[in-house]
């Protein structure tokens, strides 16, 4: 199980090298999917099956969703994957600076577990990470009404800036 | 540092990194902000998991909710860009350039 996970935190990072070094927007946005997978697996190996599943549904099924068709807008006619010399280039630089990272902060390597080890303490027919979001709806009604509100005026900011015709947000002239 | 901290904090710089770095396409920088935001998600919710404090489970879930409205907002931009400037290519945004 630890080995398990170990595979999962090494996708994540390799996921989000290949995002970082830049290379045509489909391949980065095929590593970002691989590693929101990955990430989910994470989550799941760490107790958290309602966020890992909120991940999946949100982030992948909505945003990443969103952004792999944004990617028709960046077509080019020589795409660049990560076996071109400048992506290959940068994918080593960070390959070396996670590398080093690790070696920098190597205290405390082994004061956690990788996994949980003991979670249940009392039969409960509910996990934590479930009840705990129903807080969202009972304490933490404000922020809730503030998120509903912040996502209102997201939409009506999309839509004047992609308002085109003669009175849009960005002019070349 | 213990290895699942390392790993997402490492996550961010490098999406960060990604983002400073850019090269072509605007779509990558938004896609390495994409990369920062499942970072921090990943973080909130290991944090809520690792220290048991079931009630900080908001916190991810609102953090999505505002990552999405940064997203769209961003693709709303990249659309914009690509309307009047024909491309999301960088080096078509030149109109501040002397």
């Amino acid at each position: 199980m630890t080995y398990f996970m170990f595979m999962l935190l090494v996708a994540l990072i390799v996921g989000l090298i290949a995002v970082a070094s830049n290379p045509t927007p489909y391949f980065a946005a095929l590593g970002l999917v691989v590693a929101a997978g990955v990430g989910c697996g994470v989550l799941v190996g760490c107790g958290g099956s309602f966020l890992s599943l909120v991940l999946f549904l949100i982030y992948l099924g909505g945003m990443l969703v969103v952004f792999a068709y944004s990617a028709a807008l960046a077509a080019e006619p020589f795409p660049e994957g990560w076996g071109s010399r400048c992506v290959a280039g940068y994918v080593l630089v960070y390959l070396l600076g996670v590398i080093l990272a690790g070696g920098m902060f190597w205290g405390g390597w082994y004061e956690g577990s990788w996994i949980i080890i003991d979670n249940l303490k009392e039969f409960s027919m509910l996990r934590g990470d479930v009840s705990g979001v129903a807080v969202m709806y009972s304490f933490g009604g404000a922020m809730l009404v503030i998120c509903a509100w912040v996502l209102l005026l997201t939409l009506l900011v999309v839509l004047e800036l992609t308002r085109g015709l003669s009175r849009g947000a960005l002019r070349a002239v | 540092m213990t290895p699942v901290h390392l790993s997402f904090s490492s996550a961010f710089v490098l999406g960060l990194m990604g983002l400073a770095f850019h090269r072509t396409h605007l779509l990558s920088a938004l896609l390495c902000l994409e990369g920062m935001m499942l970072s921090l998600f990943i973080a909130l919710a290991l944090w809520t998991l690792q220290f048991e404090s079931t009630s900080f489970s908001t916190a991810p879930m609102l953090l999505l909710a505002f990552s999405a409205c940064e997203a769209s907002t961003g693709l709303a931009l990249l659309v914009a860009t690509a309307r009047t400037h024909g491309t999301d290519r960088l080096q078509n945004l030149n109109l501040l350039q002397c």
